[in-house]
């Protein structure tokens, strides 16, 4: 290893890729059970399987980058590049939704009675709850700039503090918008207004559940003293994947709560 | 067991909330980011400190006169490197060749290699 003179990182063996590839067949195997006979045994046994072996995996790499310094400029780079690309792709998935709503709104089938909303269909008033959310997503992306700010200045104390209030808005976030499925006036089933409302907002709800784990992963990083003024790239993964979460919602709210009302 | 546990808990409270009052007391900082890092990033930050801007040999070389008498000299740790030799100015391909250590090598195009020991950083 005191031999080795190149900046690349070259992983060693691990079971994590076998076997997430396996839950991965389990899970999807399960969920296609539940759809098919309404029970979800293997699909607990595939979701619990994969959050093991993502927090192992996940385990093993911060271990690679803080205990073992495998993580030099280079490789930071390659982490870099690889989190622009996967962030590019989640923005086109997105486009796909914001696609079919904007296919059926802009031209209202005769089946929707050629209006948008569709007859019958009781939307949310954007100014309430949705309006409080597009608040809290734009004051959380504030909290995660003065955390980063602080990192950079060496700043623990505040950096643990900014962490600390985007985690806590975000999980502020998630509950508002549980509260709003749970008092919705139409479902899922309620033709393409119910269709292409719960499945954009809901991928989007999903997407700020997983943005705030990943910024309270960083959070008790940081805690350990896993970061550095100058190496904190999991934190700054975390938070680009919360801005594009953030921009999502704008969208949606704008195109879907405000517009589609 | 019970007073076991009980007494596991409430010493790791007290030295969590002990810690974390005494972070939040002072100016804490996460410390120095080159004493921070270990391994070979640790290397590398050093390296870049004292200047060297190139810990691993990676930038282009530009060739030498290049003979049989005064080869090219190509760092390396290891025993053999992969060189791409850009033959001519405006060549649109590059010549790609092992060079192994003892052994000065010929390119095509007639310039000649040698692979010289360089320490790791």
């Amino acid at each position: 290893m005191s031999n080795k003179n190149h900046p690349y990182h070259l992983v060693d063996a691990s079971p994590w890729p076998i076997l997430a590839s396996l839950s991965a067949l389990i899970l999807m195997s399960g969920i296609i059970k539940w759809f098919h006979f309404y029970n979800h045994s293997l699909l607990m046994i595939g979701f619990t399987s994969m959050l093991l072996i993502m927090f192992q995996w996940w385990r093993d790499i911060s271990r690679e980058a803080t205990l073992q310094g495998l993580h030099t400029y280079t490789v930071t780079m390659g982490m870099r590049w690889g989190m622009i690309l996967f962030i590019t792709s989640e923005v086109f998935f997105f486009i796909s939704f914001f696609w079919s709503f904007f296919h059926n709104s802009l031209a209202p089938a005769i089946e929707l009675g050629m209006n948008w909303p569709p007859k019958g269909i009781m939307t949310f008033n954007p100014i309430q709850i949705p309006l409080l959310n597009t608040l809290i997503l734009l004051t959380s992306g504030i909290t995660v700039t003065w955390a980063h700010h602080s990192l950079m200045e060496n700043n623990y104390k505040q950096s643990t503090q900014g962490l600390m209030m985007t985690v806590i808005l975000g999980l502020y976030f998630s509950l508002l918008q549980g509260y709003e499925y749970f008092e919705s006036s139409f479902s899922i089933s309620d033709a393409a207004y119910g269709s292409s409302f719960f499945v954009a907002t809901g991928f989007h709800g999903i997407h700020v559940i997983i943005g705030t784990t990943f910024l309270a992963v960083c959070m008790a990083r940081h805690m350990k003293n896993h970061f550095s003024q100058i190496h904190h790239f999991g934190f700054e993964a975390a938070a680009w994947y919360w801005h594009f979460v953030d921009v999502v919602w704008l969208f949606l709210y704008i195109s879907i709560y405000w517009w589609g009302s | 067991m019970a007073s076991l546990c009980g007494r596991v808990a409430v010493s790791s409270v007290r030295k969590n909330v002990l810690c974390t009052s005494y972070r939040f007391a002072s100016k804490v900082t996460m410390g120095d980011p080159i004493e921070h890092a270990t391994g070979l990033e640790k290397r590398e930050l050093l390296a870049k400190a004292a200047g060297n801007e190139n810990p691993f040999d990676l930038k282009v070389i530009k060739r030498g006169p290049g003979t049989k008498a005064q080869p090219n000299e190509i760092p390396s740790a290891f025993d053999a490197r992969l060189v791409g030799c850009v033959c001519e100015e405006d060549s649109t391909s590059v010549n790609w060749m092992w060079l192994h250590k003892g052994q000065a090598r010929r390119c095509e195009c007639g310039h000649w290699f040698n692979l010289v020991h360089k320490a790791p950083v």
